[in-house]
C-alpha cells in the first residue's frame, strides 16, 4: 500500500511538470488553434535561462534561509520574463504574418521554430546534458507512511498556484475577458475595440512564461538538463493538452497530472518500457469515446 | 571563322586529356601519394567524453606511422568522422559515414565504431564493400558470433570485414557478475537501456549471476530520452537489492539514473555496470553527488599499468596534455594493426597501390602483433585472441581505482 501512494506522489510531481508546459499548448490553441510545436523547446530554454541566473549570481549549491526564497523568486521571475519575451518574439517572427494562410503553414512554421531553438540551446550550452545545482536543500517530508521530497511540493504547489492565478486573470480581468473574446470570434472582438494583435501576444507572453516556470522547477527537480528535453516533455504535454480538452485550462491540468500518475503506476504494477504505450493508449481510448477530451465541453470558455 | 576553328581543336584537347585522365587505372598512378584510414566514432555530445581520447589514440598511431615514413612513400591520412547525432551515438549516422569511406578510393581501412548498435548498422556495408573495420570497443556478442553475425554479412557471407581488440559481452557480462558475487552482492536489480550493448550485457550479467547462485530481483528496460525514473526506481527500492546493475551507456541514461537513485533513498545501494559508464568525467556530471561506491568493467587493459603500454601513455601524454581515455590504447592498437595490413599490401606489390582485398586479408592473418595492449591477433570470428578486462570502482570525489585486470581465456 505504502508503494502505491509513494507511486502516487511520484506521479503528481511528474504530472506537475506536464501540467505547466500543457497550459501553454492549451492557451495558444484555444485563441488561435496552433499547435505550438516550439513551447517545449520554451520549456526547456526556461531550464536554460534559470541556469544562466543561477550562474550570475554564483549559485552553485544548496541554498538555506530566506535567501533561498529571494533566489528561487528571482531565478523564475527571470526565467519566466526570458521565455514570454521569446514566445512574443516567436508570434511575431513566425505566426503573425501566417494567421490567415491556410492551417498548414503555421504548423510547419512551429516545426521550424522547434528545430531552430534546439539548435540554438545545442549551440549555447553543447550537445552533453548540463548539471543543475541542486539549489533547494532536499529533507524529506514524512507525511503518514509516505516520504515526499520538498522538491515534489514546489512542482505540485506551483503548477495548481499557477492554474489557478491564470483562471482568475482569464475570467476576472479585462484582459482576460479580450482573450476569451477574441478565442470566440476574432473578427467581432476586433469590432469591439479588442486590439487582437496585443492579445494574441499576451497569450503567447503568458503562456511561454509558464513553460519557462516548468522549466526552472524542471531543472530543480532532475538536477539537470539537455538540450533535446523539450522534445519528449512537449510531446507529453501536448497529449495531456488533448486528453484534457485542448483550449481547456483545467482539462490542461487534469490531462498532466493524469498522464504522470499513469506513467508512475504502469512502471509500478507492469513495466518501464510499457509506460508510454500505456499513456498514447489512453489516449486513443479517450479520443475514440470522447472525441473533445475529458473536459472538452465547455468550448464557449476556451481560452 | 579562323578564332572558332582554334577553340573547337583545344576543346578537344581538352576532351581527350580528361578521357585520358579518367580512364587510367588508379594503380598506375605516381607513388607516394596519400592513403587514408576512415575513423567513425561518437566524438560530440555526451559521448564525447569517451569518444574523443579514444579517436586521440588512433590518431597518434596514424602521425607516428607518418614520422617513422611508410614504404613506396606514401603518406597515410585519417579521416575522422562522428557518428554521434544530437549528442548520442546514432546507427543511421554511422552508415552514413561508412557510405562516405567505401566512395572514397584512397580510403585503405577503417577503424570503428565505439557502440554496438552503430556496428550492427556498418557491417553490412563494409561486408560489401570489403572494407577491413577494427572497432576499439564493441563489445555485443552478435558482432562475431553465432547466427546474429552471420545475418550482418549479407553479401558476402563467407567473408568477415569486422574484428574487434576488445572482448565480448559474453565475458564482460560473466566477469561483472563474478566480480558482484566478489563483492558480496546476493541480490541485485537489473536496468537495461533496451540498446544492442545495453540489453545484451545485461541479459548476460543476469543469467551468470543467477548461474552463480545470486538472485535478479528483476529487470527492467528504460526507454530513449527519458528523464524521470523515479517512479521505476521507487519500485526497485522496494526490493531492497544489494546493488543496481546497469547495462547501458551514461549517454542512454546511465548517470541521470545514478543520480535519482539518490532522490528516492536508495543512497546506500552500490552501481554495477560495463564499460558503457566508464566515461567517469561525463559520468560524474550527470550522477552529481550519487557519483560514488560505482563498479563498471572496460574491455582493455588499464594502460597506465601495463608495462607493454608505457611507450604509448607517454607518447599519447606529450601529444595531448591529457591522460589516455579508457579505450585510447585500443584505438591506437587497431590503427597499429591496420597499418602494419597496409605497409604489408604496399611491399608485396612493389609499391603499387594496395587494394582493399589485400589490406582486409593482412588485417585477418593479424598474428602476435605487438601492441600496447599485449601481442594481438583474431580469431575467424574477428574476435580478439588476448580479451583483457579491468575492473574499476568510482569512489567520491570522482577518484577512480583499478579494483582487478582479468585476462580473460
Amino acid at each position: 500500500m505504502d508503494v502505491f501512494l509513494q507511486q502516487l506522489v511520484n506521479g503528481i510531481s511528474l504530472g506537475g511538470i506536464y501540467a505547466l508546459i500543457a497550459l501553454g499548448y492549451t492557451m495558444v490553441y484555444g485563441i488561435i488553434e496552433l499547435i505550438n510545436f516550439a513551447h517545449g523547446d520554451v520549456y526547456t530554454l526556461g531550464t536554460f535561462f534559470s541556469l544562466a541566473i543561477l550562474t550570475l549570481l554564483g549559485v552553485t549549491g544548496v541554498v538555506t534561509g530566506p535567501l533561498l526564497i529571494v533566489i528561487v523568486v528571482v531565478t523564475m521571475l527571470g526565467a519566466m520574463i526570458a521565455c514570454g519575451l521569446v514566445g512574443v518574439v516567436i508570434e511575431r517572427l513566425a505566426y503573425r504574418r501566417l494567421r490567415n494562410a491556410p492551417r498548414l503553414a503555421p504548423l510547419i512554421t512551429a516545426i521550424g521554430m522547434s528545430f531552430i531553438l534546439e539548435n540554438v540551446m545545442q549551440y549555447w550550452r553543447g550537445p552533453s546534458p548540463v548539471p543543475f545545482p541542486d539549489l533547494i536543500p532536499n529533507p524529506d517530508v514524512h507525511l503518514g507512511i509516505v516520504t515526499v521530497a520538498t522538491k515534489q511540493i514546489l512542482v505540485v504547489v506551483l503548477a495548481v498556484v499557477m492554474m489557478l492565478v491564470l483562471q482568475v486573470f482569464i475570467y476576472r480581468t479585462r484582459l482576460g475577458k479580450a482573450m476569451r473574446a477574441t478565442a470566440q470570434d476574432r473578427d467581432a472582438a476586433q469590432l469591439m475595440g479588442i486590439d487582437i494583435n496585443t492579445t494574441i501576444a499576451l497569450t503567447f507572453l503568458i503562456g511561454s512564461a509558464l513553460a519557462g516556470a516548468a522549466g526552472f522547477v524542471s531543472g530543480v527537480y532532475y538536477g539537470s538538463t539537455w538540450f533535446f528535453n523539450g522534445f519528449a516533455a512537449g510531446l507529453k504535454a501536448f497529449t495531456a493538452a488533448v486528453l484534457g480538452g485542448i483550449g481547456n485550462l483545467a482539462g490542461a491540468m487534469l490531462g498532466g497530472f493524469l498522464i504522470g500518475l499513469i506513467e508512475a503506476m504502469t512502471t509500478q504494477l507492469i513495466s518501464d518500457q510499457w509506460s508510454n504505450v500505456v499513456v498514447f493508449s489512453v489516449l486513443v481510448l479517450v479520443l475514440i469515446f470522447r472525441p473533445s477530451g475529458l473536459l472538452g465541453e465547455s468550448l464557449p470558455a476556451k481560452v | 571563322m579562323r578564332l572558332n576553328s582554334i577553340s573547337r581543336a583545344a576543346g578537344a584537347g581538352v576532351l581527350v586529356a580528361l578521357l585520358t585522365a579518367t580512364v587510367l587505372p588508379p594503380d598506375v598512378r605516381a607513388a607516394g601519394q596519400t592513403l587514408t584510414i576512415g575513423i567513425d566514432l561518437p566524438i560530440s555530445g555526451a559521448d564525447a567524453a569517451i569518444g574523443v581520447p579514444t579517436a586521440n589514440g588512433a590518431m597518434l598511431a596514424i602521425e607516428e606511422a607518418n614520422k617513422h615514413g611508410l614504404p613506396g612513400g606514401y603518406k597515410l591520412a585519417s579521416n575522422l568522422l562522428d557518428d554521434a547525432v544530437q549528442g548520442k551515438h546514432d546507427p543511421a549516422a554511422g552508415a552514413q559515414n561508412v557510405k562516405t569511406f567505401i566512395a572514397d578510393p584512397s580510403v585503405m581501412a577503417m577503424i570503428g565504431p565505439f557502440n554496438s548498435n552503430v556496428a550492427k548498422s556498418e557491417i553490412p556495408l563494409t561486408n560489401d564493400a570489403g572494407l577491413a573495420q577494427i572497432s576499439p570497443s564493441a563489445t555485443n556478442d552478435g558482432l562475431t558470433i553465432g547466427e546474429d553475425a552471420k545475418r550482418l554479412r549479407v553479401a558476402n557471407p563467407d567473408v568477415n570485414s569486422f574484428f574487434r581488440v576488445c572482448t565480448r559481452d559474453s565475458r564482460q557480462g560473466a566477469a561483472l557478475a563474478q566480480f558482484g558475487k566478489k563483492l558480496g552482492f546476493k541480490k541485485v536489480f537489473v536496468i537495461d537501456d533496451n540498446e544492442t550493448y545495453g540489453k545484451g550485457l545485461a541479459d548476460v550479467f543476469e543469467a551468470s549471476f543467477k548461474a552463480a547462485g545470486g538472485t535478479s530481483l528483476g529487470h527492467e528496460h528504460i526507454t530513449a530520452n527519458q528523464q524521470d525514473f523515479k517512479a521505476l526506481l521507487t519500485k526497485v527500492k522496494e526490493t531492497s537489492p544489494d546493488a543496481v546493475f546497469f547495462g547501458g551507456t551514461t549517454s542512454t541514461g546511465g548517470g541521470l539514473l545514478r543520480r535519482q537513485m539518490g532522490d528516492v533513498g536508495l543512497n546506500g545501494a552500490p552501481y554495477i555496470g560495463g564499460d558503457g559508464i566508464g566515461d567517469t568525467d561525463e559520468f560524474v556530471k550527470e550522477a552529481g553527488p550519487m557519483a560514488q561506491n560505482v563498479y563498471y568493467s572496460i574491455a582493455a587493459p588499464d594502460a597506465e599499468k601495463l608495462a607493454s603500454a608505457k611507450t604509448f601513455v607517454a607518447a599519447y601524454k606529450a601529444r595531448f596534455h591529457d591522460t589516455p581515455g579508457p579505450y585510447s590504447a585500443n584505438a591506437y592498437s587497431a590503427a597499429l594493426i591496420e597499418i602494419a595490413a597496409i605497409e604489408k599490401a604496399i611491399k608485396a606489390d612493389g609499391g603499387k597501390i594496395p587494394t582493399r582485398a589485400e589490406v582486409l586479408k593482412n588485417v585477418a592473418a593479424t598474428r602476435d602483433l605487438d601492441t600496447p595492449i599485449g601481442k594481438i591477433g583474431f580469431d575467424a570470428n574477428g574476435d580478439t585472441t588476448a580479451p583483457i578486462l579491468t575492473l574499476m570502482k568510482l569512489a567520491a570525489g570522482g577518484k577512480v581505482i583499478t579494483v582487478d585486470q582479468i585476462v580473460l581465456k
